[in-house]
């Protein structure tokens, strides 16, 4: 429980610091770093029950839904979000351990981890196309109700 | 500057700037369409790829008019793509004559970037919370901090850009992997892998990966795969530069 609160925000803080890197205006930190750690939370909440694959999907379908929806709301660039708050998510792990499994001949090894952080990215891939043919009349609707 | 040229030179240069600044095709079309309706010219004619905007108006009478810009893969201004949206927003309510408009998108287009401390922290802090995220302990997110920081001031204050990108992800991933190594033999950090994937995370290509997904759900296939190119091409970088490391580490030191 305590990892999951401790993960969840090193998710927010994380997220934060890559919305400075590509920077995106300090008015929008607050958002971004909420983007990030719901990501976080939803793939953790997740995992157990359904597996890693589609807990990610689900993450990013969420991180996608977050930055449409902030997007509409705050009246900016839904990027501004999902370029920030998809960053927890992207497979840095897997990348490195089939590197490493490449450099230390054990094919198999790279070949299969290798094929595991693919996965990951396309499922990735599948949520943001999903979520990116929501139509947008949704998202303005229920930012509407939002700020009423 | 005749006021059709006034419009044209704005539209142009709005494109350019939000393409360098990394939005996805289909807002550099949009936005440009938007603007030059706004100001009464819709005959004007785009086509974007992901580093290029070429552009054209006339005929019924009007002059003939047509540009093209090279634009370098570049992105990561997301503050620029915030505020061409705001600018084009306030075009369409007519808040903004084309010259204001054009001074306006020079101001964007020069504005500075965030100090470099604020960079190489947010780089440090970045990568010790995705060290953590990783499964790493606290000792491996401290390491993993200070390989963040050595990363982002070896870019911004060693390279300064005079690498090509491909040199830079390489010999980054080797600055990181070297330190972390380093770092661990000392004691802080226990878990290597932990600590060098958390480092790496700054390298990674978030803006590439993302838009070029977003490039070819609307259907822009070229500019798409050429992104996700770019994409696949840095992480190879990365890994090679990783990889090199390490297989010198263990045929000379021994792992």
């Amino acid at each position: 429980m305590f990892r999951l609160i401790a993960e969840t925000v090193a998710a927010g803080v994380g997220t934060v610091a890559f919305a400075l890197i590509f920077h995106v205006p300090t008015r929008y930190f607050a958002r971004c770093g909420f983007t990030g750690a719901a990501g976080w939370l939803v793939y953790l909440l997740f995992r157990p029950g359904l597996g890693s694959l589609p807990a990610i999907f689900l993450a990013t379908f969420a991180v996608l839904c977050i930055s449409r929806f902030s997007a509409v709301q705050l009246r900016c660039p839904a990027t501004i979000f999902l370029i920030s708050g998809i960053f927890p998510l992207v497979p840095g792990l897997g990348i490195y351990q089939t590197a490493y499994a490449f450099v230390n001949n054990a094919t198999q090894e790279a070949g299969s981890i290798g094929f595991a952080t693919l996965k990951t990215a396309i499922a990735m891939v599948l949520a943001i196309l999903l979520g990116l043919e929501l139509p947008g009349s949704w998202f303005s609707r229920l930012a509407g109700r939002w700020s009423r | 500057m005749a006021e059709q040229e006034q419009v044209f030179e704005t539209v142009a240069l709005a494109g350019e700037v939000l393409l360098a600044s990394g939005a996805e095709i289909s807002r550099v079309t949009d936005t440009m369409e938007r603007i030059a309706r706004a100001y009464g010219c819709p005959e004007l004619d785009t086509f974007i790829v992901s580093n290029g905007v070429l552009l054209s108006s006339g005929g019924n009478g009007r002059r003939y008019q047509a540009k093209v810009r090279h634009v370098p893969l570049g992105g990561g201004r997301l503050d620029r793509i915030d505020a061409v949206n705001q600018l084009s927003r306030e075009i369409g309510l007519g808040l903004h004559t084309p010259a204001e408009a054009y001074a306006r998108l020079k101001e964007i287009q020069t504005a500075p970037p965030r100090p470099r401390w604020q960079q190489i922290l947010a780089s440090g802090v970045g990568s010790a919370a995705f060290c953590y995220l990783f499964g790493g302990t606290l000792w491996d997110a401290a390491a993993a901090f200070l390989c963040g920081l050595a990363l982002y001031v070896y870019f911004l204050l060693l390279v300064r850009g005079r690498l090509s990108k491909i040199a830079m992800n390489i010999s980054g991933g080797a600055v990181v992997t070297v330190l972390s190594l380093f770092l661990v033999h000392l004691g802080i950090g226990a878990n290597l892998e932990m600590v060098t994937a958390g480092a790496v995370v700054p390298l990674l290509p978030g803006v590439a990966f993302t838009n070029g997904i977003r490039d070819i759900a609307d259907g822009d296939y070229i500019s798409g795969s050429v992104r996700l190119l770019d994409a696949i091409l840095v992480v190879a970088c990365l890994a090679l530069g990783v990889g090199a490391v390490m297989a010198a580490y263990s045929r000379w030191i021994g792992g």
